[in-house]
């Protein structure tokens, strides 16, 4: 698939989703879904159009994008280098990796009221919780990838003469970064799953928000409109993902 | 001739499995010294002691001056391209413009040049052979640690990169140890040749070949009798 060409790439999906929306519009005018139950096509082009024009869905979605940033970034930042100290040290894995496991299986909604009796209102408990729902995972995933290094790189590291610092930036990094940019593309994806979650609590913007907020008031268009942009967002930022996949500073990873 | 490395009763384990035991060697300057042993019995635990990779068990190893390994497939960094790969072998101290230079002088010589932005995954095996030779050839150390280097190549890059490794050796001498399975290998190229024991091993037997050309062919004086020496004290014959 990836050397299909454009038109069909793009061409391909637009397709599908024309034949969805068909067949969402067909069953809506033939009232085969309960009343209240689905929205029309219409209904959720109307929300959209409405929301887009208060300025309400730009805001939810800034508001979102910088809740899920700041969880997201605040988990690499620590995550990443506890996993490479797993990774690299028998000691902190015996240690550490059965409370990261146990703390792994814990779903980040378990959290919500401690969130919100440690960070009270605003933010803060709703970055807590995607900081959770991707810290783990993430932690994890790097101490897989620098544990399964090649001991041949460190070898030639030795014989080069380089430095504990420079070992890390151009032999560690640089081996695990494949597996790290997948882990990095998967944890992304959850941590954009868990926004709506994450501001179910004490917020009053964000498209979580936006959902909750719309489904207390029967808004169902309006829930649509909150899913469809979330999902186009979760697509926007896999693709940028997978963009940098293509590099040649990682691709070697998927070509062998 | 001076010795560049000696290993001193040298014993080596993981664990409680035993792999080398009180092993004596001296590496000459300037020689080219094969080991060869039956599969397991710790050529490249030997290979990775004389590099200063592993520490001995037992006993004591003295070496003198630095050394770079050259790996039997995977030595070189996938994420980087021929010529970056190359360029870290470079000593340190060297200005960007000699770094290039050495790099650019040594991708000619190899027939690499039109390589030189190809990952390592792009090229076959013998070419990251010859690149990986070449990020050990630019160091300018003493000593090479050759570790089965070229028994995942097919039979004609093999006796190819023979010839290239015995030319790169006439051009510029060094200290070599190379470690092999192949019989053939061994005595095409060695001056010296040490024959380990099955693990936990130790060295059976040294065998001395005849001066001359590189690598050697079937007819030359010493190759026979060194290969049936070899066969008879693996057990092979």
């Amino acid at each position: 698939m990836s050397g299909s060409r454009l038109p069909v790439r793009i061409g391909l999906p637009i397709g599908v989703g024309a034949l969805l929306l068909a067949a969402w519009w067909i069953a809506s005018a033939a009232d085969a879904f309960p009343v209240g139950t689905v929205p029309s096509p219409e209904a959720v082009g109307r929300g959209f159009v409405a929301e887009a024009r208060a300025g309400r869905l730009l805001t939810d979605v800034i508001a979102s994008l910088y809740r899920v940033g700041f969880g997201y970034v605040g988990a690499c930042v620590v995550a990443i280098p506890l996993g490479l100290l797993l990774g690299r040290s028998r000691l902190a894995r015996t240690a550490l990796l059965p409370w990261i496991n146990f703390f792994r299986t814990l779903s980040p909604i378990a959290w919500i009221p401690f969130a919100i009796i440690w960070f009270g209102i605003g933010d803060p408990p709703a970055i807590f919780i995607l900081f959770l729902a991707t810290f783990f995972q993430l932690a994890l995933a790097t101490a897989g990838a620098a544990a399964g290094v090649p001991r041949v790189y460190y070898r030639v590291a030795e014989d080069l003469g380089l430095g504990k610092a420079e070992i890390l930036f151009q032999v560690t990094l640089p081996a695990i970064m494949p597996q790290l940019l997948v882990a990095l593309r998967v944890a992304i994806g959850v941590a954009w799953m868990v926004v709506v979650a994450a501001e179910m609590i004490a917020v009053r913007s964000g498209l979580g928000f936006l959902i909750i907020d719309a489904r207390n008031g029967l808004r169902m268009d309006l829930v649509v409109v909150g899913m469809i942009t979330i999902g186009a967002i979760g697509v926007a930022l896999d693709a940028v993902f997978a963009r940098l996949a293509r590099s040649p500073a990682v691709r070697w990873g998927y070509e062998r | 001739m001076t010795a560049v490395i000696t290993l001193d009763a040298v014993g080596f384990g993981y664990g409680a499995v035993t792999v080398l035991d009180r092993l004596d060697l001296e590496v000459r300057r300037g020689e080219l010294l094969v080991c060869v042993g039956p599969s397991g019995c710790g050529k490249s635990t030997l290979l990775a002691l004389l590099g200063g990779h592993l520490a001995p068990s037992r006993g004591r190893i003295e070496r003198r001056g630095a050394s770079r390994t050259i790996y039997q497939d995977g030595g070189l960094f996938p994420w980087l391209t021929v010529a970056q790969n190359v360029a870290l072998g470079v000593p340190r101290g060297a200005s960007p413009a000699e770094r290039t230079r050495k790099v650019d002088d040594w991708l000619g010589t190899a027939g690499l040049a039109e390589f030189r932005d190809h990952y390592p995954h792009q090229l076959s095996g013998g070419m990251r052979q010859r690149v990986e030779l070449g990020r050990a050839l630019v160091a300018e150390t003493d000593l090479l640690l050759l570790d089965e280097p070229f028994s995942a190549l097919d039979y004609q890059s093999r006796v190819r990169m023979r010839r290239e490794l015995a030319a790169t050796l006439q051009a510029r001498p060094r200290t070599v140890v190379l470690v092999t399975h192949d019989i053939e290998e061994a005595v095409q190229l060695g001056d010296r040749i040490v024959v380990l024991g099955a693990r936990p091993s130790s060295v059976r037997r040294t065998l001395e070949l005849p001066a001359g050309r590189r690598p050697r062919l079937p007819a030359d004086p010493g190759v026979a009798e060194a290969e049936q020496i070899i066969l008879d004290e693996l057990g092979l014959s």
